[in-house]
């Protein structure tokens, strides 16, 4: 059971990886000012929303690819070593806007958030009881 | 033969340790065995205590980095999944997205300006708040390094979890739409694991408010690039 699971992963992210392919030719070709992922991604969003393939096509190596994304970027972050004497003067600077600059984009982001879905609810139920 | 012998290490070793990274925190759930900060941790230890040349660890490795592009590909899939959340609360959502978007290159760009941080640098700071696959591509668009944005990345998810649940006790964040949106659009991924053991719903909006942002901001980099180019 194990191994017919590996089995779809890797046909399925080799479907996704032929998608992706097909996207960055079509962007070459036609100088489009979007990467082939974000391309692909949109394709293959309306291919699913419109059922003109199944879900199970690209379920179960779907879910693998966003699982494990973190194995694929562990080299990018080990290239950090090519910069550490560029990186290392401002290191207490960059981890003091790491913490202060996310805490701004999370109350910022649910501040907002939360004014607008009190009224985007209330207007949803009013349109289920009219 | 022997020109092989890192290279290969390289993917294998990095590959098993994640795995392990993953296994051990699902059994212990302590903070610090994280995969997101124990497998890279230990894999940069080893690389600088084995002496391991970057060339050669990036010979194989390099094509974890390409399953980033599939990966991409791969969020149609809780897009597809969540179709009528997304048709019932769409101005929640436009709302988390362009917030989170604007306060992300705003503060980034501000708080680098504040500590004096050096040109490039702020650049490859200005993406971090958006996942990996999406963050690469807006720095290498906007000319900063993008192995550097990932490495801020990979940093922003850890503090979004850390900072999560002080901030939104002290902020008296309550509806989960918006403890949602906040983790999704302030540490991606990341935020958005931590947004799913808050709750079910959080964790929905956090994914589509992620992959919503992560999008716009590519499709915005074109004309950031001339802004700050």
């Amino acid at each position: 059971m194990k191994f017919i699971n590996l089995l779809y992963t890797v046909a399925q992210v080799a479907l996704i990886s032929a998608l992706l392919w097909i996207c960055n030719l079509v962007v070459a070709h036609l100088g489009l000012p979007v990467p082939g992922s974000v391309l692909g991604l949109g394709i293959l969003a309306l291919l699913l929303i419109s059922g003109a393939i199944p879900e199970k096509w690209i379920a179960i190596g779907a879910a693998w690819l966003m699982a494990d994304m973190l194995l694929f970027f562990i080299p990018p972050v080990v290239a950090v070593l090519k910069y550490r004497t560029l990186l290392a003067p401002c290191g207490l600077g960059l981890i003091a806007i790491l913490i202060i600059g996310t805490a701004t984009v999370m109350i910022g982001t649910a501040w907002v958030v939360d004014r607008v879905f009190v009224l985007e609810h209330r207007r949803y139920q009013e349109k289920e009881n009219a | 033969m022997r020109d092989l012998m890192w290279p290969v290490a390289s993917l294998v070793g990095t590959t098993i340790l994640y795995y392990l990274c993953k296994g051990h925190y699902k059994r212990t759930r302590q903070f610090w065995c994280t995969p997101l900060l124990a497998a890279p941790v230990i894999v940069v230890a080893l690389v600088v205590v084995l002496h391991i040349p970057l060339p050669a660890y990036f010979e194989y490795t390099h094509w974890l980095v390409a399953l980033l592009g599939p990966a991409t590909i791969a969020f149609a899939l809780p897009i597809y999944r969540q179709r009528h959340m997304i048709a019932r609360y769409p101005l929640t959502i436009i709302a988390g997205v362009v917030t989170g978007l604007i306060l992300g290159l705003v503060s980034n760009w501000g708080y680098a300006r504040l500590f004096h941080i050096p040109g490039d640098i702020a650049l490859s700071l200005l993406p971090r708040s958006v996942s990996t696959p999406f963050a690469i591509q807006v720095s290498a668009k906007l000319g900063g390094m993008p192995d550097v944005t990932a490495l801020m990345v990979v940093l922003t998810g850890v503090i979004g979890m850390l900072v999560c649940e002080p901030v939104y006790r002290v902020t008296r964040v309550k509806s989960a739409h918006a403890r949602g949106a906040g983790l999704g659009s302030a540490s991606h991924g990341a935020g958005t694991a931590k947004a799913h053991e808050l709750g079910a719903q959080e964790g929905v909006i956090a994914s589509l408010t992620m992959i919503f942002t992560g999008i716009s901001m590519v499709l915005v980099a074109p004309l950031l690039s001339r802004l700050f180019m």
